[in-house]
């Protein structure tokens, strides 16, 4: 047990508001010093469990335990948890200076050590010269450090972020993220992060967690959440231009799409003949102009957005199929024929009731 | 232990809510109880006897009915009265732009803090001068000045987004139309709750009604009221509370129907 | 088309504006100018008398006395309709969790009643022979004074009386007011750790100072003015203006005394007293609204 970072265990917590289920048995260990990233869609219950490990929501069913133990039985000096808002929370009445200090100053840390360590944090997130202005005079990127640095002042243990990013420029959140970033490289505490922002996820996160109706779907690193998500709710939320979903039948080894083969399974065994929903991200389409594969398939060009770094096309494979792909050596017009063809070890099968991916175990 | 501490908490809470409610109980049931008893079981909150005794001697003293209806009609024209003339003044301050606004709105709230003292005497002798003493409308008049409907009504107004007002203004809405077909249908709750209010206070005021109906047939309750208590110990309170709790049915009414629009109303200020 | 606009707004503030200006600017002009008079709100003539009955105002000593009881209601009001009802709701706020609406409710209850029901019912509840507080006393072995003998007791009974009216109303303000700190900021002190009673301090009492100023002001200006009505129904002023104060003596020296001079003069008086509240108000309340 480090005095920087403390592990959070998270043991089968429900949380019901009005008998309705917000989270369910959920579980979730974090290791010290880990930078976790809460992601899923509003309402998902990614604040919920963020303020249930902060103590302010309370649990109906489970425990959460901060260094194998209750948070209530933890030093009541709130050097263990801090937190950042989503709009920042900071004291309208006290000054920027005011506010970083205050939970310190509550806590009898000596006044020499204080401003050590206000000076570094006002001096690393650019706020000096601000220290003395009221928080209704900042704009909301130098409201967003105030909080941060809010956070950092205490030392603690654990640090939560809600949507911390959310409110400020597009602009300004890279560097908000560096900052971010920064401070977790030098300080090793434990960090939960929530955010919707899948960008923001995969740029931060030791590991994600993606969150959907109040349960976990899945927790790894980016890199595995991206190549191989549990289930089609992962597959779709992450990654932009979404991943395409084809409706596909399973026949003597290979997938038909249209009664068309475009796949050849080799890397798992049990499946059955049946119908599938193929996955395939956009990046993994390989294109070409001449039919040169045996598997590959025709498609008509149906609109062609050009993003500068990369080229978006969208496919037609026939009346039901539509798929987006992007490209950046292929030269093409608006109702030319490509053809497409899918690779086994960028694709995703899922079963079409459970909508798991078949691949999982796939090494 | 956290329990304990709360149960603490609750005691002063306790105490102040019977302190509320203990006397309108005492009144009610002491309006039910004979003279006699009233004097010797004094802290019976349930009468032995029940008797309407008390009500139907009022009836013969005064003329129950009219004292109602005088009570009921000011107030009637107060409350509406207040309403049209702060719902449109309300309207003006949100939607139009015109020299000196603000100085004309702080100008109409100040007059929320202006005492009855400094006018009464000019106000007097006007509604004299048009031989308005003893009617309604006379009593009414001085009551209809109050800046505190255009207040709560300019807070809800603030709420409806501006665009909206754009967009009208584009479709080329003639503003009688946007007053009677948008702003008063979003404004129902806040105009139900503040015509509660100002009904109640109206019901229940005192200084005008004093200070301008001096004959009996033009009496409102509260008046009528004074006339059974008095400070030399005569009192028969019983009678007293009798035509207190004939009083007190109308505003309970309306609190128990419309009470959370009216504690919401509330929150953006003024009953008085 | 075009002047037509610029009249319609105040077609609309019309109403309102004409009311306010006879019922209200007018006649503070004209109780302004009755002050230089010694007149009897009958007679057909009025003597100018210059400053005389602004002198009188602080040199007689009824005037005098009057002026000190209105210091002491002040007070009281203040304690009773202010900082008791201030402590509640952040009691209310901060440290139940459950039955809040229900003390709304009830609390607010009284102030659903004419003051002169409240001033019938609290003669009979004190009423130092026959009422119930004065038979508890009996029965402990005490004596309730003849508060009506006392001009002090009888300013304490009668702001008992306004407070009983005003108190669930200035609470569910002031409720108000602490209701709209946002959540956050009160999680992000729960998250530091620090303690209630500096919370409350530090934090609420000065994000609430607004609200907390606008029901202050309220308190002393309303206050002053809901007394009147148990005064002239309870003791009218006495025992030997012992109970009386700024507002029921001017009312008593215009309609009672007929000194209709000496009555504008403790008007205006109290009105610039106001004007200072009034101005007060604005630079903390009205300030913020972006009709400044």
């Amino acid at each position: 047990m480090s005095d920087n970072n403390a592990t959070i265990e998270l043991k089968e917590i429900t949380k019901e508001f009005k008998s309705t289920k917000v989270i369910d048995q959920l579980n979730l260990k974090i290791a010290a010093g880990e930078f976790l990233v809460l992601l899923g869609p509003s309402g998902c219950g990614k604040s919920t469990t963020l303020r249930m490990i902060a103590g302010l929501e309370s649990v109906s069913n489970g425990e959460v335990l901060i260094d194998g133990d209750d948070l209530n039985n933890k030093a009541n000096d709130g050097h263990t948890i801090a937190m950042v808002f989503q709009d920042y929370a900071l004291y309208p009445n006290m000054t920027v200076y005011q506010n970083l200090e205050y939970a310190l100053k509550v806590h009898k840390v000596p006044k020499d050590e204080r401003s050590l360590r206000l000076e570094s944090i006002l001096e690393t997130l650019n706020l000096t010269k601000y220290k003395d202005r009221l928080p209704s005079e900042l704009s909301g990127g130098q409201k967003q450090r105030v909080a941060l640095g809010r956070g950092m002042a205490k030392k603690s243990k654990i640090f939560l972020l809600d949507e911390p990013l959310s409110n400020i420029d597009v602009q300004l959140r890279e560097k908000a993220r560096d900052e971010i970033q920064n401070l977790h490289d030098r300080n090793k505490q434990t960090i939960v992060y929530v955010t919707h922002d899948q960008l923001e996820a995969m740029a931060l996160g030791d590991r994600i967690a993606v969150m959907n109706d109040g349960i976990i779907q899945m927790v790894d690193t980016p890199d595995n959440i991206y190549k191989n998500p549990t289930n089609l709710f992962v597959a779709k939320f992450i990654g932009t231009p979404q991943i395409n979903i084809l409706d596909v039948k399973y026949q003597d080894g290979y997938l038909l799409i249209a009664n068309q083969r475009v796949v050849r399974v080799k890397q798992t065994a049990n499946i059955e003949p049946n119908d599938y929903l193929l996955g395939i991200r956009p990046e993994h389409i390989k294109l070409s102009k001449e039919s040169d594969e045996d598997l590959s398939i025709p498609a008509v060009v149906t609109k062609i957005v050009d993003y500068g770094r990369f080229t978006q096309l969208t496919l037609e494979l026939d009346e039901k199929y539509t798929i987006k792909a992007v490209t950046k050596d292929i030269n093409c017009n608006i109702g030319d024929t490509l053809y497409v063809r899918i690779e086994e070890q960028t694709s995703i099968i899922f079963d079409k009731d459970s909508q798991k991916n078949i691949y999982w175990d796939r090494v | 232990m956290n329990s304990k501490k709360n149960v603490l908490w609750h005691l002063p809470l306790i105490i102040i809510g019977l302190v509320a409610l203990l006397p309108v109980v005492f009144m009610i049931s002491n309006s039910f109880k004979t003279l006699q008893e009233s004097y010797q079981s004094i802290l019976n909150l349930i009468p032995t006897k029940p008797t309407i005794d008390n009500y139907t001697t009022l009836n013969h003293q005064v003329n129950l009915i009219r004292l109602i209806w005088n009570t009921f009609f000011m107030a009637t024209i107060v409350t509406l009265g207040k309403l049209l003339t702060g719902l449109l003044a309300a309207y003006a301050f949100r939607y139009f732009q015109f020299k000196h606004k603000s100085f004309i709105y702080l100008l109409f709230v100040a007059t929320i803090f202006v005492p009855f003292t400094i006018v009464m005497i000019p106000n007097y002798l006007v509604i004299a001068k048009l031989n308005l003493l003893n009617s309604v409308i006379g009593v009414a008049l001085p009551q209809l000045c109050d800046a505190t409907g255009i207040m709560i009504f300019l807070k809800t107004m603030e709420k409806i987004p501006s665009s909206l007002f754009d967009s009208l203004k584009i479709d080329d809405i003639p503003n009688r139309r946007i007053f009677f077909n948008i702003v008063l249908p979003i404004l129902r709750p806040s105009i139900i709750s503040v015509g509660a209010m100002f009904f109640i206070n109206s019901w229940n005021e005192y200084v005008w009604p004093t200070l301008i109906l001096k004959d009996k047939g033009s009496f409102t309750l509260p008046l009528a009221l004074q006339n059974y208590i008095s400070s030399e110990g005569g009192t028969n309170f019983p009678l007293a509370m009798a035509l207190s709790s004939i009083m007190i049915v109308l505003p309970l009414i309306i609190y128990l129907i419309f009470q959370r629009y009216i504690l919401n109303s509330i929150s953006n200020s003024g009953l008085k | 088309m075009h002047s037509n606009k610029k009249i319609l707004p105040f077609l609309y503030l019309l109403p309102t504006g004409l009311l306010l200006t006879i019922f209200m600017i007018i006649p503070i002009i004209y109780t302004f100018y009755l002050s230089f008079f010694d007149w009897n709100l009958i007679a057909p003539t009025k003597d100018f008398v210059g400053m005389r009955n602004y002198v009188e105002v602080f040199t007689d000593p009824v005037n005098q006395k009057v002026l000190i009881n209105t210091f002491f209601y002040i007070i009281l009001l203040l304690i009773l309709n202010f900082v008791i009802p201030y402590i509640i709701s952040l009691i209310v706020k901060f440290f139940i969790k459950k039955m809040q609406g229900a003390y709304k409710i009830v609390f607010f209850i009284p102030s659903l009643f004419s003051l002169v029901v409240g001033a019938m019912i609290f003669s009979w509840i004190l009423n130092p022979v026959s009422g119930p507080v004065a038979f508890l006393f009996r029965e402990s072995g005490f004596v309730l004074p003849n508060w009506t003998n006392s001009g002090a007791l009888a300013i304490v009974v009668l702001c008992l009386i306004t407070n009983w009216k005003v108190f669930g109303y200035n609470f569910i303000l002031l409720l108000t007011g602490l209701g709209s700190i946002p959540k956050n900021i009160i999680d992000a002190t729960t998250i530091d750790r620090i303690p209630k009673w500096r919370m409350i301090w530090n934090i609420i009492l000065p994000m609430n100072k607004s609200i907390a100023i606008y029901v202050l002001i309220l308190t002393i200006v309303q206050g002053l003015q809901y007394v009147f009505t148990p005064t002239n129904v309870i003791t009218t002023g006495g025992p030997y203006y012992g109970s009386s104060n700024v507002l029921y003596h001017t009312y008593l020296n215009a309609f009672v005394l007929y000194k209709t001079g000496n009555a504008s003069a403790l008007a205006i008086t109290t009105f610039l007293i106001f004007l200072v509240l009034l101005y007060l108000e604005i630079k903390f309340v009205e300030g913020r609204s972006k009709y400044e």
